[in-house]
């Protein structure tokens, strides 16, 4: 029986360490799958992704491993045979552990180990700090199934802060301090870069009605107009 | 949230089908319904959640003679941004716009917000903590509790929530069509509370299609608290046949859109100025407001003059 005795806390270091390594840390953004390869490369790499039996809590390196453990321990088991989806996450394929039940901000963060993209603020698609892209168009990870998403591709703002062509937008954040206490800041810059696609150089109307669907308690709104204008004119146009 | 299955649906009628038990609940944009299953507001839970959105060719918007047909999958950026929809039925296309925040225009579907439960904050309350009219109970519990979201027009088999799809009045006005897998229903007669539904959908019933009647003139206009992402206290839509007979429907003020027939009698002689402040007038002399929320009165008086006035 191929189960591993990776713990979770050993996963989870590893991957504030990759994240680090990205130089974003100070936005909350960077963690295991966005960072260059070169970063994790050395720490951890997809395949060392953790399965975890439902019934007994063992950690499995890969999910045929999982579902022959389950099978000769839990037989009887009324939740039945871990279910298991393909997602493509920043770029990534990934067969990752998830329950039909379980949102995609949950699998996120529970099963694939990227904190810092999707928040859970409100959990009730009220506030707009999970927002992730699916297929390029914002979308709310809290109120969305995980296992809807098979099949598209799935951004969260790691990947867009390690993708170098959004390296101006990353610095305009960070320049006009658009996080104060950060918390949703994730969710506006993953709106922030489908606002530079679609729009090209968009005006100050179009980027407050695009983060309309985004809360900030602190106060920050201004601030997110200044630092997408900034970069989308940095970008031209965001190719 | 509790464990369910989880089905893609292939076509709506497969979907009806499964659904036909009343132990599996059919699931379009997701919005709605995952959060009451998180807060587990209902007795009830579901077995099975059956997906709709992986039905094709049910989010089309086109033109069939003089009517739009919009698939109930249609995404309500989509219903907001189609020039047909903006052209032909104005009024559906500017309540669209309006839906709560951009990234739930993205992921709502059409027919999820028409068929949306209602939003009162009893009915909602996680765990089902007050066990209303809707949920078998005996008594509506804003009658005399906090009802300032509540309804200005009465009661609907003893419930005082509030219709706030934003859409909803929108189709009522323009006269619309509710196409589902059993029937055509005329979406003046769709909405009201039935159980835990705001419509008379009946278990392994799914709403297809809209069919909209291309209307020359018609207007929207909504009052929330917040303008970027809020249900409505009170919203309006008007339109204007071919006939030249003026609609007006009320949202947020009843448990289904409220056409107002008073309204419309006070512009039948045509839509002035001073015709759509009488209709205001009109439209609220018989509002029988609850104990907290006579504001809304006023509120429903100005947006239907104000909506009115779009009109001209």
């Amino acid at each position: 029986m191929a189960i591993d005795n990776v713990s979770r806390r050993d996963f989870f270091k590893v991957g504030s360490i990759a994240g680090l390594a990205a130089g974003v840390a100070g936005l909350g953004i960077g963690s295991v799958l966005g960072v260059p390869e070169e970063a994790v490369a050395e720490t951890v790499t997809v395949t060392d992704f953790v399965y975890t039996c439902p019934v007994c809590g063992a950690k499995a390196v890969d999910y045929d491993a999982l579902v022959k453990h389950f099978e000769a321990e839990h037989p009887d088991a009324n939740c039945g045979v871990p279910q298991c989806a393909t997602l493509n996450i920043n770029g990534n394929e990934l067969k990752v552990q998830v329950e039909p039940q379980w949102t995609l901000r949950e699998t996120l963060l529970k099963a694939v180990g990227l904190s810092g993209g999707a928040k859970e603020m409100c959990d009730r698609g009220g506030c707009g700090s999970c927002t992730v892209l699916i297929d390029g168009v914002p979308a709310l990870a809290c109120t969305t199934l995980a296992v809807q998403c098979e099949g598209k591709a799935i951004e969260t703002s790691e990947g867009i802060a390690a993708d170098e062509r959004f390296r101006p937008l990353v610095e305009s954040y960070a320049k006009h301090d658009t996080a104060q206490c950060g918390y949703c800041t994730p969710g506006q810059f993953t709106v922030a870069k489908y606002i530079i696609e679609k729009y090209g150089e968009p005006t100050e109307e179009q980027i407050r009605e695009e983060l309309a669907g985004n809360i900030c308690r602190c106060g920050t709104y201004s601030r997110h107009v200044k630092a997408i204008q900034e970069a989308a004119a940095a970008m031209k146009g965001g190719n | 949230m509790k464990h369910f299955k989880h089905l893609q649906a292939t076509s709506a009628d497969q979907a009806a089908k499964e659904a036909a038990g009343g132990t599996a609940w059919v699931m379009a944009g997701g919005t709605d319904l995952l959060g009451t299953l998180k807060d587990e507001i209902f007795p009830e839970y579901p077995e099975t959640v059956i997906d709709l959105k992986t039905i094709e060719g049910m989010d089309s918007i086109e033109e069939d003679g003089d009517a739009l047909r919009i698939g109930a999958l249609a995404k309500l950026s989509a219903v907001a941004e189609s020039e047909l929809v903006r052209q032909h039925a104005q009024a559906l296309a500017q309540a669209a716009e309006r839906v709560a925040s951009p990234t739930i225009r993205h992921m709502g579907t059409l027919g999820g917000n028409v068929c949306q439960m209602h939003r009162c904050w009893y009915f909602r309350v996680p765990d089902d903590r007050f066990h209303c009219r809707r949920k078998g109970g005996k008594t509506c519990p804003a009658r005399i509790g906090d009802n300032r979201y509540h309804s200005i027009f009465g009661d609907d088999n003893g419930c005082y929530a509030v219709s706030s799809h934003d859409t909803a009045p929108a189709l009522v006005a323009l006269g619309a069509t509710v196409v589902t897998t059993k029937r055509e229903i005329p979406a003046e007669e769709f909405f009201g509370a039935h159980g835990h539904r705001s419509n008379v959908l009946e278990d392994g019933e799914v709403v297809k299609e809209f069919r909209v009647p291309k209307t020359a003139k018609s207007a929207f206009q909504k009052f929330a608290l917040r303008k970027s992402i809020d249900f409505p206290v009170v919203n309006c839509a008007v339109a204007q046949g071919s006939d030249r007979a003026t609609r007006v429907v009320l949202g947020g003020v009843y448990a289904a859109p409220w056409r107002s027939k008073e309204a419309e009698e006070a512009v039948a002689g045509g839509v002035t100025a001073e015709s759509a402040a009488k209709a205001g007038e009109a439209a609220v002399s018989v509002a029988k407001p609850l104990g907290k929320n006579a504001y809304k009165v006023d509120i429903a008086r100005t947006l239907v003059k104000r909506t009115l006035t779009d009109l001209v």
